[in-house]
């Protein structure tokens, strides 16, 4: 791995990994698809699958578009309108960068650029690279071509999975009372007898009661992945020296940092920051995991005793 | 010229820790002064503003208190010039003094000399497991290893391999490039003031003569106030706080290392100075004394002092996180175990020459600041959204190196601190004499001899020059350290003493 491109990717996760660093990315972009070679090799020209005959398009344009665009879960995909450039230049963008990823991340800048003087120029270098057969068509063309040339490469990727979807199997999971194998989503959530074990489980684990059961239930079940799972238990035993219990502090002893009333808010206060430290805790700590992982690629320090000289 | 007593009518004592300066004890101060100490340093105070009157203002520096008062004259600043209990005479602006100026004020200004000659200068301390019996039997082997691997003194060249463009991407990517290289340990940058790393640095900003200095010094210690040493835990103050940064009993061995960015930060000062100058004249800047050349935040000069800055404050946290890792190879080599058996975890790292952009409550509102801390530590409080998430329920930890051969304290930031002084308290235990003056009254061998009396080896580059450092030649740091609790503006967490020392 060269110099360069070992500093942008390690740049980059830091950039993405930390805390303190608030980069606005709306969205993450993508590398060049490895297959694209091939895609652009076996689907030269529009295969009849996914080609709209125009008098078709024409009719159901906005229906055709939503169609396409939920298919590749495209944040807005109502009432896209083709001849609005501000709506446009985004979706071509966003094609790009999350589907097609047809160039490298550093060549997409004019592309990106939707709003200078030169977009529609870079657009159209972009569809003749594409080898899009109707590159100085209608933008209606256009963009329904892009879509589904789209929808091609992601089909692409996972064929072997969306081969076994037919109607069938996307109605039933549409259907909201259909019979599930998983016998959990046939369980009577308000019957007496899951009220009871609720109950009884919350007084083995001395949870403290609460009026709604399912509110109880939440509550048991974060209580045991934390505290007695398979990963927490085998986490304990590890670092569990004798020292450990010391480390309990009593509220009391805890700063909240301001005063929110009365004490029990305060009290309530202080467990909600807790609870905030642990989640900050374990996101830097995949921080740190993320960035051991890096320098398991990056990382070779050298150091040369001949070159030392000390000083007078 | 005012005599003596008719200074003292500006000055006003607030309670048994601070005293305030008002506004005519120098023209056009802008907003008051104050100063914090207890009766012993306050004498040290009192006693350098009665020499200056008598001398009439010749020979010698302006005294702290003056140079405090300057600062406060200087155009946006905000609230009041501070000085901490170790605050000593400097370049401009003295050390030991605190100025934040208003962002949003277009006439605000940021100077060099409210950084210091030596950017990023700070204080890293790691921990390890061994105790003080470990440590004793092969201290003097230890001292020595640790002066092998950590090259120090004027002229000193590291044995870290660099060349052009590693500097280049080290000045702007900080520890996050020492991170890359393998050089530090993933959880080393979470415990790093601004996570080693400052994000507006541009190496373009910074000259080709400031890199040449720079290139080869990397990883060196360096010469003058800054050490390595190896100490021990003396006394726990505050057992909760010492147990979230690994401190659990005393005796226990850390490793403290005190050093900034070499030459590479001298030569960004001295270029910002330069260029800075002419551009007082351009926007006609005026100010008390000369050494406070200064420029508006938002000019070319001021930006670009800026940008420079934080690269050479990157510099020097490459600068330490790769003497961290000689110091952890010195020590595995030592015991024949691996840093990490050691559990040579780095602490914090603090710095205690710099500037920096922060939210603070000024009067009740919020205000985005520039912040000049010299010789000043950020000591931020529990909870405040910058401090790692170990210590977010402890306050920052501070780290306060002590004179060669006294003792080294860890504080932790509280509350009061922030809104008393900027989230900001001491850094050192402060010159009370000249270098020059140290030089002169006191003798490099009885130093070296009292240092071995007290059982502390020793290894330096220069032993003429260690009388400069001698515990003689600063403030008490146990009474700079009381007073900053006493004042509530940091709190006692730990003592360290000193077993081996290694410098410049």
């Amino acid at each position: 791995m060269g110099g360069e491109t070992k500093g942008k990717l390690f740049c980059f996760l830091l950039r993405v990994t930390l805390p303190d660093v608030s980069y606005e990315l709306s969205w993450i972009q993508r590398p060049p698809r490895t297959s694209a070679v091939f895609a652009n090799t076996i689907f030269q020209k529009p295969t009849f699958l996914f080609h709209v005959p125009l008098v078709v398009l024409k009719s159901v344009q906005a229906k055709m578009f939503r169609r396409k665009l939920l298919a590749l879960d495209y944040a807005q995909p109502d009432n896209f309108n083709v001849n609005n450039a501000a709506e446009l230049g985004p979706l071509v963008v966003w094609l790009e960068d999350q589907k097609i990823r047809h160039m490298k991340i550093e060549d997409r800048a004019a592309l990106r650029d939707t709003a200078g003087p030169e977009w529609s120029s870079a657009f159209q270098r972009y569809l003749t690279e594409l080898n899009c057969p109707y590159a100085d068509g209608k933008k209606e063309v256009v963009v329904d071509w892009l879509l589904g040339y789209a929808v091609r490469l992601e089909y692409g990727d996972d064929a072997e999975t969306f081969k076994s979807v037919t109607r069938a199997t996307v109605d039933q999971a549409k259907r909201p009372g259909a019979p599930s194998s998983n016998p959990l989503d046939n369980l009577d959530f308000e019957s007496a007898e899951l009220k009871a074990g609720v109950t009884s489980l919350s007084m083995l684990l001395q949870v403290p009661p609460h009026p709604d059961h399912l509110e109880q239930l939440k509550a048991i079940s974060l209580l045991i992945s934390n505290t007695l799972s398979k990963e927490a238990l085998q986490n304990a035993s590890t670092s569990g020296d004798p020292t450990k219990d010391s480390e309990h502090i009593p509220l009391n002893k805890t700063e909240l940092g301001f005063e929110a009333g009365d004490y029990i808010l305060n009290d309530a206060a202080k467990i909600v920051r807790l609870l905030h430290l642990k989640e900050l805790r374990d996101l830097q700590s995949k921080i740190n995991v993320a960035i051991v992982a890096v320098q398991a690629v990056t990382a070779d320090p050298k150091t040369d005793s001949r070159l030392g000289k000390v000083g007078r | 010229m005012r005599s003596y007593n008719e200074e003292m009518k500006y000055l006003e004592k607030m309670t048994p820790y601070c005293w305030k300066i008002n506004k005519g004890f120098v023209d056009n101060m802008k907003v008051d002064g104050y100063f914090y100490v207890n009766e012993r340093l306050e004498k040290l105070m009192f006693d350098e503003l009665k020499q200056s009157c008598n001398s009439k203002g010749f020979g010698g520096f302006l005294p702290g208190m003056k140079q405090i008062a300057n600062v406060a004259a200087l155009p946006g600043i905000v609230s009041k010039s501070i000085g901490l209990p170790d605050v000593h005479s400097g370049y401009g602006f003295a050390i030991g003094n605190l100025a934040a100026f208003d962002m949003s004020d277009p006439k605000a200004v940021v100077s060099p000399g409210g950084v210091g000659f030596d950017i990023n200068c700070g204080v890293r301390l790691l921990r390890t497991n061994l105790c003080e019996q470990d440590v004793l039997p092969v201290k003097e082997q230890l001292a020595q290893c640790l002066f092998d691997h950590i090259p120090v003194g004027v002229g000193s060249k590291g044995i870290i391999p660099m060349h052009a463009q590693n500097l280049e991407e080290a000045l702007e990517m900080g520890m996050d490039w020492s991170l890359r290289e393998g050089y530090a340990w993933a959880e080393d940058k979470e415990h790093c003031e601004e996570y080693g790393r400052m994000l507006q640095a541009d190496p373009s900003r910074v000259s080709s003569r400031a890199k040449k200095r720079g290139l080869p010094q990397l990883g060196t210690l360096g010469a003058g106030n800054h050490y390595a040493e190896i100490q021990v835990v003396d006394e726990i103050f505050d057992e909760y706080a010492a147990k979230k940064m690994g401190i659990e009993f005393p005796g226990q061995v850390c490793v403290m290392i005190h050093c900034g960015s070499r030459g590479l930060g001298h030569q960004v000062a001295t270029d910002a100075l330069v260029a800075m100058e002419k551009a007082m004249k351009r926007d006609k800047i005026d100010v008390n004394d000369r050494q406070l050349a200064c420029a508006h935040i938002n000019s070319t000069e001021g930006q670009d002092y800026l940008k420079s800055m934080a690269s050479a404050a990157n510099y020097a946290w490459v600068n330490r996180s790769s003497m961290t890792f000689l110091a952890r190879q010195a020590f595995a080599k030592m015991f024949k175990s691996t840093p990490d058996d050691l559990d040579m975890h780095v602490i914090y790292d603090v710095s205690h020459n710099i500037a920096k952009v922060e939210e603070h409550f000024v009067d009740g509102r919020q205000k985005t600041l520039l912040v000049h801390r010299k010789g000043s530590t950020r000591a931020f409080p529990p909870h405040h959204p910058l401090i790692p998430v170990d210590y977010q329920l402890t306050g920052q930890p501070v780290l306060i190196g002590g004179t060669m051969g006294t003792c080294s304290y860890v504080l932790t930031g509280t509350e009061h601190g922030m809104t008393e002084t900027f989230g900001t308290t001491c850094h050192g235990a402060g010159r009370a004499l000249s270098r020059a003056k140290s030089r002169r009254n006191l003798d490099y061998t009885t130093v070296l001899a009292s240092l071995e009396e007290k059982g502390i080896s020793i290894r330096v580059a220069s032993p003429k020059l260690v009388m400069e450092e001698a515990p003689e030649s600063y403030k008490n740091v146990t009474d700079v350290v009381d007073t900053c609790h006493a004042a509530g503006i940091s709190k006692k967490c730990v003592k360290l003493r000193p077993v081996a020392v290694i410098k410049g």
